[in-house]
């Protein structure tokens, strides 16, 4: 403790400000408590919610695998054999593109797996072993089937680019768990389409907008930028914020009771510290050989093992990006798409359950939150392009997105949609309440985590959103 | 003359549709209601009305949505915000079966209902939509509120008109060197509270450098005030000061932030070049230059939103209209939905840029706490709808060129509109009016559901009486006129009141985009319109206006809390009674950086940059700013979102940013600059050079000589360890506190 000679009142206001130091400060869930600014915890619940946060969370960390295109649910989660009798069929309705096809089917074969039953093609043979671990949700659906919009609701609520991204928000509500690391971190080998406004922090404050990091390289000093001085070791450094400590001690006696200063010096540490904490966390070449081998040697599943190295470290969110080195969505297959699906699923598969495996075995998956998906998923109908074997084009009103892990129900399969996988009918689930229910699983409140700007509270599902409370554990 | 059309096709008069909506009334209540339908209903239409519409549609609900009821015959008919429930005969036409159908709406919202129940619906409209319930008439749910225009103009702060208000005597008839001084220590009086003892000049200098021109004094500059005892040399100093060219720099860097600048957007597909405008620099200089040469304000932003209206094409000032014309485009603007979200951008960089009002809110609704109707909301939107954004060609060569070159189809085919460049390299993106037209209301902001068309005009509650629909091609012009209409009270107090808040760290009302009722109120209201009103006797003066902030008594105290009394019942300095010590932004951090290092380029205008270059020396302003990617130095510091209109800048201070501070390539390379300074203006390496380097480092970087303690410090850095000391010392100093704030 500083020796004060008195301490003065802080507003709320003020407080926010000081408090704003570390990766995303220690979220408001730990500085605001006593401010009230989550709100007060439900009436019965605030003893199992020890952090001021409106429920007893179910997970703490998330890692969003995020499937850059939109697989198609017909091939992967959401079997429908009626497009066997329907082939060729060209569908009624009106479609966005003219050169569509009939129905098609899908050529995998299908089949429940695991004592639940949760059924999946023949392109998963390791997520078959996870399968009861799955909460997959056939019914969701979203606004538009173009990736610039639909990316942008998946990611913020909104279509345009005018919104703090989720996992901002979760920055922004929980803060991080190691001061020395960053709350929200971003892994992609390149940048996906529509790129970093996916990771913004918008209206929040800097200190929760993704911190990207381009894999492509996965050599630690390649991937974390200014993470060592180009020459100095670090006894010479060490030397120099010795010196830089006492001038800012000399500095801040003449100007005391200033928190804002006092939070620029231990940045400064934190900053020193983080030098050798990142350059560990970042380091996946310290991971065993054979975990190598289990999550595969994909640019995806070596970004997935990161992941957990992360998350085990206390980073909250992690933003995982299946993109390929010619291709920023390569989910998005309009031509080829059965090939395309084989290829693109066996290294998701792989290091998707090395992932789920990895973290159940080291006690994580009971409060980390798996999330799979893309922005939509794929026509059950063919689209045709000349010379080109048959694609599936964009479809945005009923898909699969799946969940693992942190408080929801494994081996579940949650809502459908209609015979021919057109449209989610049963328990429907729009974006907006898949995000409402990531939260609650986090123990927020979606309608009561807000950000006040431009005359009024934000939010991330803005005047929407529903927690699924069937997928709950 | 300009044609006039709207979209979509509702045009129907208002009484037509009362009419209408009576005849269905009419012909529902005498429909004979036999007792098989009855049954039907019963049968098949309540038993799913109770289920699965009554939760958010009867009067038993918690929470109406949409104010429609469906719990009794009247009120289906009578129906909610979009109109009618039901049009007894036709199921295509009512929205209760669209609703079912997953047509317009999605109800219900958990999932679409058996096709069965649906038909029993659709057969029911069919019917005649026989409804035995006997309701007890329409409920009543609170209709929407009438916007009394008139008494918020009476009784709301910010839309009363300015009033004059002599400065006030106080306690100390010594202490204030301007007037406002008078209204700042009136208040500390009144609370018991004494201003905090004058800074001491350097401290002033580096302070008042800093906030006018963006740049720290130089030791020659620092040393030269010193010595200066005449009684105007602050005076001289503030004069010299504006006169300077960077002072525009300085400035023009509030304007970038509320003007949401950038050179690109944030959707671009592919390799798409047609969403960068390299030229989008023209319009940074353009304000550059406008404020060194104190273009009074509100020509300023009159320029901005109509500067080809009112002076014409050829006008120099055309740039100018990059206000609008750099503003965000979305993705897919061939859809309507997409285009209101544009608009929305337009009003809202407009309403609370210029105005201090959240106009945007009322899109979706009435303000909910602002007397800002929708109707106000697309009266605006329309002369955004009536303007678009285009490629001018930079010269009449590129332009005859392209004219010539042009394939005629592409001009035919409304691709490229006639006077267009073809390459944004050879253009800047700014606006022209195009088709005139006036906007439906979109209820609750949705795409499908039309309301009555606006004609465009200004806001109501700054009208006198009924506003005049704008005439003029977009209204743009008119629109501009409004905004700088003197009478108008909100434009020049939200002006004042930012620059406020430049020089003194807090606005006077806090929240500076937002002068409405959910904003903060001023601490000072009183002496905000009392610089208002000199403001607009100065012409629109911002210079003028300047002048007297940062020669005031209250701008000259020493920074910091010292009085302990002060801390308790101020601890927020709202009554200013100390100079609220400031973290730098990026831009005077970077520059101050680079003018200690001597590596600062002061040349003016042009290009962007690239800030995080080792080699760039330019200003920070001149930063290339991108919704796609912007520039990971200046996100890390903080820097906007350029997207949006950003009324202040969040601080966060983080590790990421202390390690661009000790490991950038860039502080590398400005420590080694430093060093190489430091030695080649004080060559001797014997140990009286050595004190006299660290000494002329404080000098550059502080503004102020090296302390006993400092030096001997440095002196012992510097003669131990190993490696090039002086420039990891000069590390050092660029890395401290001192370097970052300003006292």
């Amino acid at each position: 403790m500083m020796n004060t000679p008195f301490v003065s009142p802080v507003s709320r206001r003020e407080m926010l400000r000081r408090t704003a130091i570390g990766f995303g400060s220690i979220g408001l869930a730990g500085t605001m408590q006593a401010a009230g600014l989550l709100g007060r915890a439900e009436a019965g619940t605030s003893a199992a919610a020890p952090h001021g946060l409106h429920f007893a969370p179910r997970a703490k960390r998330v890692i969003y695998l995020f499937m850059n295109g939109g697989p198609s649910h017909v091939d992967t989660f959401d079997p429908k054999p009626a497009l066997q009798d329907h082939e060729g069929e060209v569908p009624a309705s009106n479609t966005m593109r003219k050169k569509k096809g009939g129905y098609v089917p899908s050529p995998f074969a299908f089949a429940p797996r695991g004592e639940s039953g949760v059924v999946m093609s023949e392109l998963f043979p390791n997520l078959a072993a996870r399968a009861d671990d799955l909460c997959v949700i056939r019914s969701m659906h979203t606004d538009v089937p173009n990736h610039e919009p639909g990316l942008l609701l998946m990611h913020s609520g909104n279509q345009q680019p005018i919104r703090p991204s989720m996992g901002s928000w979760v920055s922004y509500g929980l803060g991080t768990e190691n001061e020395n690391l960053p709350a929200f971190v971003v892994l992609a080998p390149r940048r996906p389409v529509i790129g970093p406004y996916l990771w913004a922090n918008s209206f929040l404050p800097g200190a929760h907008q993704g911190m990207s990091v381009d894999t492509n390289d996965m050599q630690v000093d390649k991937l974390v930028t200014n993470l060592n001085h180009p020459s100095l070791a670090r006894a010479q450094q060490r030397e120099q914020l010795d010196l830089l400590n006492q001038l800012n001690q000399l500095h801040l006696a003449g100007r005391p009771q200033d928190a804002a200063l006092e939070a620029q010096i231990q940045a400064m540490e934190t900053a020193f510290q983080m030098q050798s904490e990142a350059a560990e966390a970042f380091d996946i070449s310290r991971e065993p050989q054979s975990l190598h081998e289990a999550y595969g040697t994909s640019n995806f599943g070596q970004q997935c093992l990161l992941a957990r190295r992360l998350c085990e470290r206390g980073v909250r969110y992690v933003q995982v990006y299946y993109l390929s080195k010619d291709n920023n969505q390569p989910w998005d297959t309009h031509t080829n798409n059965d090939e395309g699906h084989r290829k693109l699923c066996k290294d998701a598969d792989q290091a998707t359950a090395a992932l789920l495996g990895d973290l159940k075995q080291r006690g994580l998956l009971d409060d980390t939150l798996v999330v799979w998906g893309g922005e939509f998923g794929r026509t059950p109908y063919a689209e045709i392009q000349e010379n080109k074997k048959p694609g599936r084009d964009h479809h945005h009103t009923g898909f699969t997105v799946f969940l693992a892990g942190g408080g929801v129900k494994g081996g579940l399969m949650y809502g459908a949609t209609d015979e021919l996988g057109m449209h989610a009918v049963e328990n429907r689930v729009h974006v907006h309440d898949l995000h409402a229910t990531i939260l609650h699983l986090l123990g927020i409140d979606h309608e009561r985590l807000t950000y006040h700007y431009s005359g009024r509270n934000f939010r991330l599902t803005d005047v929407h959103g529903r927690v699924v409370l069937d997928i709950l554990a | 003359m300009a044609q006039r059309r709207t979209i979509g096709a509702l045009r129907l008069p208002l009484l037509a549709v009362a009419a209408l909506f009576l005849l269905v009334t009419f012909v529902a209540r005498g429909e004979e209601l036999t007792k098989e339908r009855g049954e039907f209903f019963e049968k098949h239409i309540r038993p799913v009305l109770v289920e699965h519409c009554y939760e958010c549609h009867s009067t038993q609900s918690e929470k109406v949505k949409a104010k429609l009821l469906l719990d009794s015959r009247e009120s289906v008919l009578k129906g909610g915000e979009s109109g009618p429930a039901i049009v007894p005969g036709d199921p295509d036409a009512s929205l209760v079966v669209q609703a079912l159908r997953f047509e317009n709406f999605e109800m219900p919202p958990k999932g679409k209902l058996p096709a069965e129940t649906i038909a029993k619906f659709e057969q029911w409209v069919k019917e005649g939509a026989a409804d035995p319930r006997e309701g007890s008439g329409v409920p009543a749910i609170a209709a929407v509120p009438t916007i009394d225009f008139a008494a918020a103009r009476q009784q709301w702060w910010s839309l009363k008109p300015l009033q004059f208000h002599l400065p006030p005597a106080v306690s100390d008839e010594s202490w204030p060197r301007q007037p406002l001084d008078r209204f700042v220590l009136q208040r500390l009086d009144a609370t018991g509270l004494r201003p905090a003892a004058p800074a001491d000049r350097r401290t002033w200098l580096r302070r008042v450098s800093l906030d006018l021109i963006g740049l720290p004094p130089t030791p020659a500059e620092a040393a030269s005030f010193e010595a200066d005892e005449a009684p105007d040399a602050a005076e001289r100093v503030v004069d010299r000061l504006l006169a300077s060219p960077h002072y525009g720099e300085r400035v023009a860097r509030m304007w970038l932030d509320l003007a949401r600048y950038a050179e690109d957007q944030a959707h671009i597909v592919g390799k798409d070049e047609s969403l960068l405008y390299p030229n989008a620099y023209l319009y940074r200089d353009w304000l550059i230059n406008a404020l060194n040469s104190d273009l009074p304000y509100d020509r300023f932003v009159q320029m901005q939103l109509a500067a080809d209206l009112l002076e014409g094409d050829e006008s120099p000032n055309v740039a100018a209209l990059g206000f609008i014309g750099l503003g965000p485009k979305y993705y897919s603007r061939r859809s309507l939905q997409v285009m209101l979200d544009e608009w929305e951008d337009r009003v809202d960089v407009v309403g609370r840029g210029l105005l201090g009002l959240t106009v945007a809110c009322a899109r979706c609704h009435d303000h909910k706490f602002d007397p800002i109707g929708t109707e106000d909301y697309y009266a605006l939107a329309g002369v955004f709808a009536s303007t678009t954004m285009f490629n001018r060609p930079l010269s009449a060569e590129t332009e005859k060129a392209d004219a010539e070159q042009k394939d005629n189809k592409e001009v035919e085919n409304g691709k490229k509109a006639a006077g267009e460049a073809k390459d944004p390299k050879q253009a800047m993106h700014v606006v022209r009016d195009g088709s005139p037209m006036d906007l439906n209301i979109f209820i609750r902001g949705s795409v499908e559901n039309k309301g009555p068309t606006v004609p465009r005009h200004f806001l109501r509650v700054l009208c006198q009486g009924e506003p005049q629909p704008f005439a003029s091609g977009s209204g743009r012009r008119e629109l501009a006129e409004a905004i700088t209409d003197p009478e108008n009270p909100l434009t020049a107090r939200v002006m004042v009141n930012r620059l406020w808040g430049q020089y003194f760290g807090r606005p006077l009302a806090a929240s500076a985009s937002n002068f409405g009722m959910s904003g903060e109120k001023p601490t000072h209201p009183e002496l905000l319109d009392y610089l208002t009103l000199r403001f607009l006797e100065n012409d629109w003066s911002l210079k003028a206006l300047t002048r007297q902030m940062v020669l005031s008594a209250t701008y000259g105290q020493g920074s910091g809390n010292t009085s302990q009394v002060s801390a308790f019942t101020d601890p927020e300095n709202r009554l200013l009674g100390h100079f609220q010590r400031r973290r730098l932004t990026v831009e005077q951090w970077r520059d101050s950086i680079l003018a200690a290092s001597g590596r600062l380029d002061e040349s003016l205008g042009g290009k962007s940059i690239d800030p995080q270059q080792v080699s760039e020396g330019r200003r920070t302003i001149y930063s290339r700013a991108s919704r796609l990617e912007l520039n990971k130095l200046l996100a890390m510091f903080d820097y906007p979102d350029p997207n949006v209109h950003a009324d202040r800048r969040v601080e966060t201070t983080t590790p990421l940013q202390k390690m661009f501070v000790l490991n950038s390539p860039f502080m590398v390379e400005q420590a080694s600059a430093l060093a190489q300074r430091l030695s080649a203006d004080v060559p001797d390496s014997a140990y009286a050079a050595k004190y006299q380097r660290v000494d002329l480092a404080y000098r550059l970087l502080y503004g102020r000589p090296a302390t006993d303690q400092e030096i001997s410090l440095g002196l012992r850095f510097l003669s131990q360890g190993n490696g090039d000391r002086i420039q990891q010392y000069a590390h050092v100093l660029l890395a401290a506190n001192e370097l970052l704030y300003v006292d």
